[in-house]
């Protein structure tokens, strides 16, 4: 239907959005800051290209199990450290992620360390990529629709009301952390199928960075503002490949221009939806009779 | 016996280097709350200033030193200046802050990427590096000493500085109360600037011995994140806490790599990150704050 490089870029964007919304889950929704997340995409791409390759098994068990795996270590680690607080919990995310790394790239005996993975099958193909996304950004728009959506972002605004109000706050954190460890297993597995080849290093801190950044960029507390910037930062720094020297510095000013100029993101907290195209219809009307078109926040 | 002491020195020496970074970035923390991530930029400033100098200009190491110090302070300023000014003057939402910041890394790191290219660099030697011994008991480099030495002094003319000055007085105030501290009519702006100042000037001062120990490339600055940890250990904000906890990490990296593997040494570090913050989830010297209802 298209040709290999647009199908590449569509499966990209599938793969990248999958690991954004997890992140968004965590950043967005639950105001966890996280600079680790790559870190369970290693473990999803790394556990589920092994059991693949080396047991045997059915691509689609892998990647749900490259998932589960993630978000059970994601379980694992939220327990003690989502004590934390804020810097704390941002710093400790960044020692989590780099650990993942390093124990991946020195436990040659499984995972032939820092020479990465080769020869993968390559089952994410454009089908199976969009499946993926489809059934997972509407799982997790029923989500953060939700009960627990609802108690995600109370423990955001206000985490001591919250659980004033009875909330199991300490929980829900944790709850919250599984899921997009889930996602972003998931992402990280089909990355592995996508590119047939992994490695730790393709999962470092710059990567974590990126996808905290992409969730920045479409706004916090927005699932439909991560989808619109996930497609933009990846179409974007797509089209600066040709000039692939300037791109990460275009891409790193871009995250200051926006953090000074438009600090809510793209979407703000606001979803695409009927409510917002109506206040975007009212707001282009001209002339109207209440003071200042745009009110500022 | 002998490999313990070495390595002791060993890591006092790469810990005071961290003490160094980790005090500045704990600095800049204490008075504005956020966690700077672009201070590995200001670290890989004040190495290729240092670098360009010896290698072009061809000054002495004392200048090249000073100009990367003064370079890197100046550059501190500016950030602040362009990048996290803007944003505080308008919200208290330290989260922008921190999120700029990591694009301000970006930025500094891709720069020095476009002019310098990606290569790794080695700095002529200025640095004396030839073994010594130590009245017979443990052989060590000059190297190590030094940056020890170096480490000590500037560490103790910061806290002159901070105890003994009127600027030094209002940071320490500001670092309870910026606010406040701006009612009491301290000039909240040049505060700012001066510890962004501070905090450059002691980034490039461990700039210039890391790329000594492990040569000079545009992501050098990353290694910051080991002085952010220490900054944790010890207690975000708190200096005495930062300098504690960078020589637990200088300690605990060298007896790993000298004993265990090479290897295990980051992993060693992060695993001591965890656990301080389970058993203390202030750090060692944090400050207990109870959120007010």
């Amino acid at each position: 239907m298209f040709g290999g490089y647009t199908e590449g870029i569509i499966i990209l964007l599938c793969i990248n959005s999958i690991a954004a919304m997890g992140v968004s889950l965590l950043t967005g929704f639950t105001g966890i800051f996280t600079l680790g997340h790559a870190g369970y995409m290693a473990l999803g791409a790394y556990v589920s290209s092994l059991l693949i390759m080396k047991a045997g098994m059915p691509w689609l068990a892998g990647i749900f199990l490259g998932g589960t795996g993630a978000m059970l270590v994601a379980w694992l680690v939220g327990i003690p450290t989502l004590k934390l607080m804020g810097d704390y919990y941002a710093i400790a995310s960044i020692g989590l992620g780099e650990a993942i790394r390093l124990i991946l790239e020195n436990w040659q005996s499984v995972t032939r360390g820092a020479r990465g993975v080769p020869g993968i099958p390559p089952y994410t193909t454009l089908p199976v990529a969009l499946a993926f996304f489809l059934v997972m950004a509407f799982a997790m728009f029923c989500l953060i629709n939700s009960r627990y959506g609802r108690a995600f972002k109370a423990c955001r605004d206000d985490y001591l009301a919250a659980s004033l109000l009875g909330f199991n706050t300490a929980k829900l954190r944790v709850l919250s952390l599984a899921i997009s460890g889930f996602y972003c297993g998931v992402a990280g597995a089909l990355l592995a199928g996508f590119l047939s080849f992994i490695q730790p290093i393709m999962f470092d801190m710059i990567k974590s960075t990126e996808l905290t950044s992409v969730v920045v960029f479409g706004g916090l507390g927005s699932m439909s503002g991560t989808l619109i910037g996930t497609g933009i930062i990846t179409l974007v720094t797509e089209l600066f490949r040709p000039i692939s020297q300037y791109r990460m510095l275009i891409y790193g000013a871009v995250i200051v221009i926006i953090m000074i100029f438009r600090p809510e993101g793209i979407m703000g907290q606001k979803e695409l939806g009927k409510t917002f195209f109506r206040d975007l219809t009212r707001r282009l009307k001209p002339a109207d009779k209440r003071h200042g078109g745009g009110v500022k926040r | 016996m002998e490999t313990v002491l070495q390595q002791v020195i060993n890591g006092l020496s790469l810990g005071s280097v961290y003490a160094l970074i980790a005090v500045g970035y704990s600095l800049v923390y204490s008075i504005l709350l956020f966690s700077n991530f672009a201070h590995g930029g200001f670290l890989v400033i004040g190495g290729y200033i240092c670098y360009f100098i010896l290698r072009s200009i061809g000054g002495g190491i004392w200048i090249a030193s000073l100009a990367a110090l003064m370079g890197a302070g100046f550059c501190a300023v500016l950030t602040e200046k362009l990048a996290y000014k803007p944003i505080r003057e308008r919200t208290n939402v330290t989260l922008y802050l921190l999120i700029a910041s990591m694009g301000m890394s970006i930025v500094i790191e891709n720069i020095f990427v476009i002019i310098a290219g990606g290569r790794f660099r080695a700095l002529p030697p200025v640095i004396p590096t030839q073994p010594v011994s130590l009245f017979g008991i443990a052989t060590t480099s000059m190297f190590d000493i030094l940056s020890l030495v170096t480490a000590v002094v500037f560490l103790s003319g910061l806290q002159i500085f901070l105890t003994r000055t009127k600027w030094g007085l209002a940071i320490r105030a500001a670092a309870y109360d910026l606010r406040v501290a701006g009612l009491m009519g301290v000039n909240v702006n040049r505060l700012i600037s001066i510890v962004f100042f501070t905090a450059g000037l002691l980034a490039a001062v461990g700039g210039i011995f890391l790329s000594v120990r492990y040569t000079l490339y545009p992501q050098l600055g990353l290694i910051t994140i080991k002085a952010f940890i220490a900054a944790v250990i010890g207690g975000l904000g708190s200096l005495p806490g930062a300098v504690v906890g960078s020589l637990i990490l200088g300690l605990a990296e060298m007896l790993t790599a000298g004993f265990i593997s090479s290897q295990m040494r980051d992993l060693v570090v992060f695993l001591l990150l965890v656990i301080t913050l389970l058993i203390r989830p202030t750090g060692l010297f944090g400050k207990d704050v109870k959120e007010k209802v």
